[in-house]
């Protein structure tokens, strides 16, 4: 059963030069205890997307169209219809948001303990004793010494710690279902692998349903049951992590995967894609990746492929020249798409 | 053969509020003609300060570097000079690193003229014509007239490389940022970087905190590993990645996320015995790395501080257990 399902999602930015798409007919499921890793390039509308689900947006943000169906218990709300006090509700207490940059979000004057007493407070939680003995609890789930970091100021700890922190906080409310923006970003290597293990371990204990954005592909590999590629605002492909990984069906996810190279293994055909996303304002016709693309066809430029079924029914990619994708790769077996075209 | 350029046990000390902490702890390394190589290691370990050391942007607090085998620091005048043209620090931050005032062609014309590689605006623009073409910015009309905050990051850093090119260096060292280069592009500047040393003999020294990167970019040279101010690994780079022999580089090769399913979630780990990183004002005694290392010995490895020696067959490493082990394997082996 569904515990987030997003329904024709676009989102606007209102401009001078006109409306930026930053996020253009998103659809996607999200299941319990799941975890559904988001990836594409800087400027694909992750973010935008991600705080869209929250409806934390900036002003100046128009939700153009769509459903955010929210269930629990059976019952089914969409987020957009709620009111501020049900709004603020879900935000902690369902879907909890560790948000991009984070690391610098902290209050810069006031203790740890005194973050972890705002956020209760903001949610009517006002028993000293028993916020302490939560945080303490929740501390050392993300195995921290709540002793030394609770009266620390923020600046005291380490970004692998503060990352940690946050994390803390956003489970304070025990939310079924956990966003998090670019989690592992400029962290040091041994300090990225600290907290996927962490999250991994987490996820198994308490269940909640994750949904992760990263530019950084090796993450979702570690922890993504499913991904979803977005490109330009929209989603191109969408797969269980083994597809996506092994048999890519849209072009722009093969050339992100072939971007990055390995350390273990064989390297392969590691190659960058050419040239750089359009322009969200005045968006060209037909599909937007074709001025990149190197299986692009005079068709491609007519019309917007829709997102269909490639493979199975679980894997959809929004190409139509997806077979032709198919046949270049070559073998469906369990090979990285470098070494298959190397 | 003397290398081209060359750390000759260097060390760095800045004083801090804290107290002086060692950056850069008597560190060698030798680079020749034309070679690809890496130094890799966590924030802080002191690549930037190495780095900075290489270029002599940095004074040694002991140490030399040398350069064709003269020593920088003692060389003047017109050899130093030739030093100072020959050694190019590329910043892979491309937004710190571009006036934002200066058209493309005002950055890269500027070091012509001041090299007197250009007298006339004439002859200046068919250079930089010459240069945009190198850093693949093609058609270069479309390109002189821009401003920083009309280029996407890789046509930025395009042009610093370009600008670096100015000179004809024989030696560039490219600092990568965390985190700024979309995954997208970066290989293609690595490409561009690797296509220049190997056209015009270029010796290319990276720094980056990436592995994966590195391994890419150093496929035919050398790894550096470094950890608080020291290297504590040098070798060839497959034989780096394949099979690491300090305990610090298997941890790092063993802990990095890989963008393959199979392989990242049935990677081998190390488990450290300590996650934190000692802060410089307070190093451990003897190997620095004894309190997380898993096969730190006691009344070895927390007293003498390990040299980084040669091992059988490729490599060097600052370990004394990597080291005697190893060692011990190359005699059975020969027995
Ligand atoms: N407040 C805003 N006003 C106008 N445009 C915006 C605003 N915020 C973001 N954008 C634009 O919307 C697009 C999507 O941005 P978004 O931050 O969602 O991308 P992202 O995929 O999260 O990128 P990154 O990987 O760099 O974090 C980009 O083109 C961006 O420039
Ligand atoms: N000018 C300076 N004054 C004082 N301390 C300095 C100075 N430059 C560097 N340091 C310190 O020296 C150490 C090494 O810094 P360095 O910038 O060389 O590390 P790095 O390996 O490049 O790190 P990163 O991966 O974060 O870029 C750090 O502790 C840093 O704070
Ligand atoms: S639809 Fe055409 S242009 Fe777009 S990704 Fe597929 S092949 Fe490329
Ligand atoms: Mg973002
Ligand atoms: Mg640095």
């Amino acid at each position: 059963m569904s515990v987030l399902s997003v329904r024709g999602l676009s989102i606007d930015y209102l401009t001078r030069r006109g409306p930026v798409h930053a996020v253009r007919d998103v659809s996607f499921e999200l299941e319990k205890s799941e975890t559904l890793a988001i990836i594409g390039e800087s400027g694909s509308g992750k973010t935008t997307l991600a705080v869209g689900l929250i409806r934390l947006s900036p002003r100046g943000t128009k939700v153009a169209k769509g459903e955010i169906l929210y269930t629990k218990n059976g019952m089914t709300n969409d987020i957009r219809k709620l009111d501020d006090d049900d709004l603020r509700e879900y935000r902690w207490a369902e879907c909890a948001m560790v948000f991009q940059a984070a690391l610098n979000s902290f209050n810069p004057v006031i203790t740890i303990w005194e973050q972890f007493l705002d956020t209760a407070r903001a949610h009517g939680l006002n028993d000293r004793r028993r916020v302490h003995d939560r945080a303490a609890e929740l501390l050392d789930l993300v195995h921290l010494d709540a002793g030394r970091v609770l009266p620390a100021f923020p600046h005291e700890l380490s970004g692998g710690m503060k990352q940690r922190v946050l994390i803390a906080l956003a489970l304070m409310l025990e939310p079924q279902m956990v966003i998090l923006d670019e989690p592992t970003t400029a962290l040091d290597i041994l300090t990225q692998r600290s907290i996927i293990d962490l999250l991994r371990q987490l996820r198994q204990r308490l269940g909640f349903s994750m949904i992760f954005i990263s530019h950084d592909l090796s993450i979702a590999a570690e922890l993504a049951d499913r991904m979803i590629t977005m490109y330009a605002g929209r989603v191109v492909e969408h797969a269980r992590v083994a597809d996506m990984f092994y048999r890519p069906r849209h072009p722009y996810s093969l050339g992100l995967l072939r971007a990055v190279p390995r350390v273990s293994g064989a390297l392969g055909s590691v190659a960058s894609i050419p040239g750089s996303p359009p322009d969200l304002v005045r968006l060209p016709k037909g599909c937007t990746y074709a001025a990149r693309c190197p299986y692009a066809i005079d068709a491609c430029r007519e019309a917007d492929p829709p997102l269909l079924p490639v493979d199975t029914p679980q894997h959809e990619a929004a190409c139509i020249r997806w077979q032709h994708v198919a046949e270049v790769l070559g073998s469906d077996a369990e090979i990285p798409v470098a070494e298959k075209l190397a | 053969m003397t290398a081209l350029i060359e750390l000759d046990r260097v060390s760095r000390t800045f004083h801090t509020p804290g107290g002086p902490i060692t950056a850069v702890d008597a560190v060698s390394l030798a680079f020749d003609a034309g070679e690809a190589m890496c130094l890799v290691g966590e924030s802080g370990c002191g690549k930037t300060t190495t780095g900075r050391l290489l270029t002599g942007l940095l004074r040694p607090t002991s140490g030399r570097l040398l350069y064709e085998g003269k020593d920088v620091w003692r060389t003047k005048g017109a050899d130093l000079a030739r030093f100072r043209r020959a050694v190019q620090l590329v910043h892979q931050d491309p937004y710190a690193s571009l006036n934002p005032t200066r058209t493309v062609f005002q950055t890269l014309s500027a070091p012509l003229f001041r090299h007197k590689k250009a007298r006339t605006s004439r002859q200046a623009l068919a250079s930089v014509n010459e240069l945009l073409q190198r850093v693949d910015l093609t058609p270069p009309e479309n390109f002189v007239t821009k401003y920083p905050h009309q280029l996407s990051g890789g046509q930025r850093q395009r042009v610093a490389i370009a600008r670096a090119l100015t000179v004809d260096p024989k030696v560039i060292v490219a600092d990568e940022a965390v985190s700024m280069v979309d995954v997208s592009i970066r290989i293609s500047l690595l490409n561009l970087l690797l296509a220049l040393g190997r056209e015009f003999g270029v010796t290319i020294v990276l720094i980056t905190h990436d592995l994966a990167v590195a391994r890419y970019f150093a496929r035919e040279g050398r790894i550096g590993v470094m950890y608080l101010g020291r290297v504590v690994e040098l070798a060839d780079t497959e034989s780096l990645v394949g099979d690491p022999a300090h305990p610090y580089s298997a941890a790092l090769i063993g802990a990095i996320p890989e963008a393959d399913p199979d392989i990242t979630r049935s990677k081998k780990r190390v488990d450290l015995r300590s996650a934190e990183i000692p802060s410089l004002l307070r190093l451990p005694a003897g190997c620095t790395f004894h309190p997380r290392c898993p096969l730190s010995e006691a009344g070895l490895c927390d007293l003498k501080i390990p040299e980084l020696l040669p091992v059988p067959t490729d490599r060097e490493v600052a370990c004394h257990v990597a080291v005697r082990e190893r060692t011990a394997e190359q005699a059975a082996t020969m027995a």
